[in-house]
């Protein structure tokens, strides 16, 4: 009677019905006869049992077979040609600045910093001036400015800064460093932030220069902070970005903003300090200044150099990513050939 | 600042290798920028000096800064002095007011910008520099001209103080009178220029007309020529920012304005001046005659700074022993007296030729880089409390950036200045922001919009041989009003690449229409479109950006002449979109968003197919759908318009797709039908539709 039933069952539906009335757990022939077991006398209850088993068994084995056949069925033919090409969904790339910009985010974001965006039009006081630079100081020569035709009128003072009225925007921020000024002036310390984003200067373009490129500041005020912890943070940055076991070295330089000032320089990557072009001989390279915030700097703000000390980094982002990823020309940052941007993926 | 090492070694024994000497010094603050090897094992060491450091502009300054760094003894040029370096004392007449002696009267007219001018009268025969002397100059970088112009260059390459020359002859009344130039007076100065000189600016005049601009360059007419028999010498300070600002008016930098700029001794006119004497002797260029007349109106005073170890080492973050301390600064020139109550405190009285040295902790960077910032530990700095919130636009632009490169966009970052006519069809109404002092005509205007960075990208791509070029970019706008956060996206070429199953398509309106919309959501701002008449932009393919009544930004296909102008195809179609990304955070809902329930009830969906006069938008259809339906449809979706085959001109036929749903039961069959019915009769009855 089953094996009837089953011959004239096709469909995987029918299949399960026909599963259910024989070897269901209720109400099918199998549990039927199971209730008659268990009602039998104890001398037939052995034998009747192994029958009962027998039997589910082979219904079992059958349906197996069946529901196989029944599944194959219903799988498509043929083969797809595994060779061809996939249907590609189109994925941008990343421009190498994005990806250093967010890398240092990332890496000071960890060591408990915020990070902050500035304005890129400027006034002389906050790009200059506050920073220790009053008009006509020699070191305005180290950053040649560019400047408005007509001055822009400065945003409303924002809440809590000093009573110092808003100054007319007449150039191109030179370093991110004025974003310092702009935090000091309405943040008591302690302070601990990097502030990123493009910075100008009227550089010709060329191999190694651009007259906008890409800046990260990081400025840490409290009680007791020290030089050596200046060198300990931007070590620490370079092996995040570098990667461990790259040479570092820390050498006094000299900021209007910070003294001691000091000149981060790692180990050639071209020519690992043997001495080569793009190192001028030197088995140097520089990536960044850096210093303690000169004590004008915190009266300017209205911080009291007595109670606090601090320090003060700029990191050029183009530079950092030529290093990386060695390469040669600048240039190649702002043209935004696809060729060069694909290699750096999403 | 390039220094021969032989030169050097008269004034320290400096042991080692040119390369040696320059590494330690590069680790002093002293950067070597390069070498040069010459025959006989000397060299030349070119230091990059701080602009700090005037007195590190000369052979001595950087033969005690080697001095320090080696703990080695320095000789300077005196009366006892070894070798070339002895130089007699010059006797001297000193004066706060005019000084006259025979042949010369000094006066100083503008003592504000001219603290100090020592002048002397030598009989000289003019002729050239002996060839140690001659070398020594052009080694660093300065000609030889004659033995007495030498004289005055070599002076100031090793002592670093700047001097000057004048015929004799050619002075008027044998006088020198320092002054304000007297309004449209006028020199030709030694480079053979006529310079028309203003008030501010500082002359050094005979009894009739200016015979040098002071501090900056001599006059042509008084310049020392081969028959000149008699000369003024001249040493003086002149007020840093003055000389700065009349080299920049004149567009003159000098050796002289340059060391005068940024600070020169104003304690060395007349060791200088001695030192000029005693040149011209050993060379045989002739003699000083009588005392140099020195016209010093307000002698300095040093400056004495307080200095404890307790700040020099909390500042540093590292011990430096006390007599480390005062060997340091006392090789430097510092006089260092400690003080007996409390302990471990000096007294630090600064040299003259340190004029950066202002503040005690200008003492400790001192101490800091002579014991050597390798010695230094790396700590970490203390945090005392949480840091602030970072700044909102990097999360935002952030989420714009994936969404953009999710969507086949490349990241793209041009320069924020671009050259006038790209900017003009950009900046509306708005007066374009430009630079005073731009590098070229191409970057002379700040961008008012971030395309016409990014088509000219396109354009690079394109003339590589790039057909399908899709960019974004992230960043600042200008206009006079300040800056704006913008994304700008340009699409050109296929919307979907090649591929052997086809669906081979060219970029369209709707394309970078629906990427605009995706950045709506990504930000939670649904955004819609309006006609726009821009002139960048095709018209009938040019839309504004709305997020409610505001203009957020633009969408359309470039304007085939703007595209030719910057070199691209004019047949290309090149679709652009920018948005203002702060109006658009403006726009976007605040506070916390929570998750909507899931639907607990099946939705129905029905389509439907009008045909509809095809000057209708697709909104004016949808609005009538909604106005007529029931609150439980929840979504209109066009999913086909086809004109041609079948369908009359001017008609459309247009295939929609709704969903009902209802958040609180099942719908049944007649609620949905009786929807549709009143959906069907608005759209006969006000839109003329007919029901396919």
């Amino acid at each position: 009677m089953f094996d009837e039933e089953l011959a004239a069952t096709t469909t995987a539906d029918g299949l399960k019905a026909l599963r259910t009335r024989w070897i269901g757990r209720k109400a099918s022939w199998v549990s039927a006869f199971m209730d008659l077991v268990a009602a039998a006398p104890p001398d037939r209850k052995r034998t009747l049992g192994r029958e009962a088993n027998e039997l589910k068994k082979a219904v079992e084995a059958a349906l197996a077979e069946r529901e196989a056949a029944v599944a194959a069925q219903r799988r498509p033919a043929g083969a797809v040609d595994l060779t061809l090409p996939g249907r590609r969904p189109t994925l941008g790339s990343r421009h190498p600045l994005s990806l250093v910009r967010e890398q240092v985010a990332e890496t000071f974001s960890r060591l408990g910093y915020q990070v902050l965006e500035g304005p890129e039009i400027e006034d002389d006081y906050h790009n200059f001036e506050a920073l220790n630079m009053p008009p006509e100081h020699p070191a305005r020569d180290m950053q040649d400015t560019l400047y408005l035709t007509s001055p822009i009128a400065p945003p409303p003072a924002a809440d809590g800064g000093p009573a110092r009225a808003p100054q007319p925007l007449t150039l191109l921020r030179t370093h991110t460093s004025a974003m310092q000024i702009r935090h000091m002036e309405r943040h008591a310390p302690p302070v601990r932030l990097v502030a990123m984003g493009p910075v100008y200067r009227r550089d010709d373009l060329d191999l190694t220069h651009t007259p906008m490129f890409h800046q990260c500041e990081g400025l840490v005020v409290g009680r007791g902070i020290t030089l050596a912890d200046l060198k300990g943070t931007l070590l620490s940055m370079a092996v995040a970005l570098f990667g461990p076991g790259q040479d570092v070295r820390f050498r006094p330089s000299f900021f209007p903003y910070t003294e001691p000032s000091a000149e981060v320089d790692i180990r050639c990557i071209r020519c690992q300090g043997a001495g080569c072009a793009i190192c001028k001989r030197t088995g140097w390279l520089e990536i960044l200044g850096s210093g303690m915030v000169h004590p004008a700097v915190f009266e300017y703000v209205g911080y009291d150099p007595d109670e606090v000390t601090g320090f003060a980094f700029g990191l050029g982002l183009e530079r950092v990513a030529m290093l990386k990823w060695n390469i040669d020309d600048i240039r190649l940052f702002y043209e935004n050939d696809l060729r060069f941007l694909e290699q750096f993926g999403l | 600042m390039k220094v021969l090492l032989s030169w050097i070694r008269e004034f320290v024994d400096v042991p080692g290798t040119a390369a040696q000497i320059g590494a330690r010094l590069s680790e002093r603050g002293l950067a070597l920028e390069s070498l040069e090897a010459l025959d006989g094992g000397d060299a030349v060491l070119d230091f990059e000096v701080t602009a700090n450091r005037p007195d590190n502009l000369s052979i001595a300054g950087i033969a005690r800064e080697m001095a320090t760094a080696y703990g080695l003894p320095l000789a300077m040029p005196g009366p006892a002095a070894p070798g070339r370096l002895r130089t007699p004392a010059l006797p001297a007449v000193t004066s706060a007011g005019p000084v006259t002696g025979e042949g010369l009267a000094v006066r100083i007219d503008a003592p504000d910008l001219c603290g100090r001018y020592v002048g002397a009268v030598a009989e000289v025969a003019i002729g050239p520099s002996p060839d140690w002397l001659a070398r020594r100059l052009a080694a660093c970088g300065v000609r030889p001209i004659s033995n007495i112009v030498d004289v005055t260059n070599y002076v100031l390459l090793e002592l670093g103080h700047p001097m000057h020359a004048f015929d004799h002859a050619r002075l008027a009344g044998q006088a020198i009178v320092v002054r304000r130039a007297a309004p449209g007076e006028t020199l030709t100065t030694l480079d053979g220029k006529a310079r028309t000189l203003t008030p501010d600016m500082l002359v050094i005049a005979d009894a009739e007309r200016p015979s040098a601009v002071g501090g900056v360059m001599g006059g042509a007419d008084s310049e020392v020529t081969a028959s000149t028999t008699r000369i003024v010498l001249e040493a003086a300070w002149f007020k840093p920012q003055s000389i700065r600002a009349t080299a920049r008016q004149l567009g003159l930098r000098t050796e002289a304005s340059y060391r005068f700029e940024r600070g020169a001794d104003l304690t060395a006119a007349l060791r200088a001046m001695a030192r000029a004497a005693a040149l011209i002797e050993q060379i045989g260029a002739g003699r000083v005659t009588g005392a140099a007349l020195d016209c010093y109106p307000a002698p300095q005073r040093p400056l004495t700074l307080p200095l404890a170890a307790a700040r020099v080492n909390g500042l540093l973050g590292m011990d430096v022993p006390d007599d480390e301390v005062v060997r340091i600064l006392t090789s430097l020139g510092f006089e260092v007296r400690a003080e007996a109550d409390p302990p471990r405190r000096w007294a630090v009285t600064v040299p003259a030729w340190r004029v950066d040295v202002q503040r005690p902790v200008d003492l400790i960077e001192e101490v800091g880089r002579h014991h050597g910032f390798e010695h230094l530990p790396a700590t970490f700095p203390a945090a005392s409390e949480a840091p602030g919130p970072s700044d909102p636009r990097i999360a935002r632009d952030t989420r714009v950036r994936r969404a953009l490169l999710a969507m086949g966009f490349s990241e793209a970052i041009t320069f924020a200045f671009v050259d006038a006519a790209a900017a003009a069809p950009f900046h509306g109404s708005d007066a374009p922001v430009t630079l005073a002092n731009p590098l070229s005509e191409k970057f002379t205007t700040m961008r008012p919009s971030l395309l016409p960075g990014l088509i000219d990208a396109v354009g690079h791509n394109r003339r590589r041989g790039r057909r399908d070029v899709r960019l974004f970019e992230i960043g600042t706008t200008f206009s006079p009003r300040g800056e704006t956060r913008a994304a700008g996206a340009v699409w050109t070429g296929l919307a979907t690449p090649d591929h052997w199953s086809g669906g081979r398509r060219e970029v369209d309106f709707f394309d970078l229409k629906g990427a605009v919309e995706q950045i709506g959501a990504v930000l939670g701002v649904e955004v819609g479109l309006a006609t726009s008449d821009r002139p960048c932009l095709v018209p009938g393919r040019a839309a504004e950006i709305r997020a409610g009544e505001r203009t957020v930004g633009l969408l359309g296909q470039l304007d085939p002449a703007l595209a030719d102008a910057r070199g691209l195809p004019a047949a290309d179609a090149v679709y652009v979109a920018e948005i203002d990304l702060g109006a658009m955070t403006a726009a976007a809902p605040v506070g916390v968003r929570f998750v909507q329930p899931l639907p607990r009830h099946p939705h129905v969906v029905r389509d439907i197919s009008v045909l509809v006069d095809d000057s209708l938008s697709a909104a004016t259809v949808r609005g009538t759908i909604q106005a007529a339906a029931p609150p439980t449809l929840v979504g209109v979706t066009e999913f086909d318009r086809y004109q041609g085959t079948g369908i009359p001109d001017g008609k459309v036929s247009l295939s929609l797709r709704l969903t009902f749903q209802a958040p609180d039961r099942t719908l049944t069959d007649d609620e949905v039908h009786s929807g549709m019915q009143a959906i069907i009769a608005a759209l006969v009855e006000r839109l003329g539709a007919l029901q396919r």
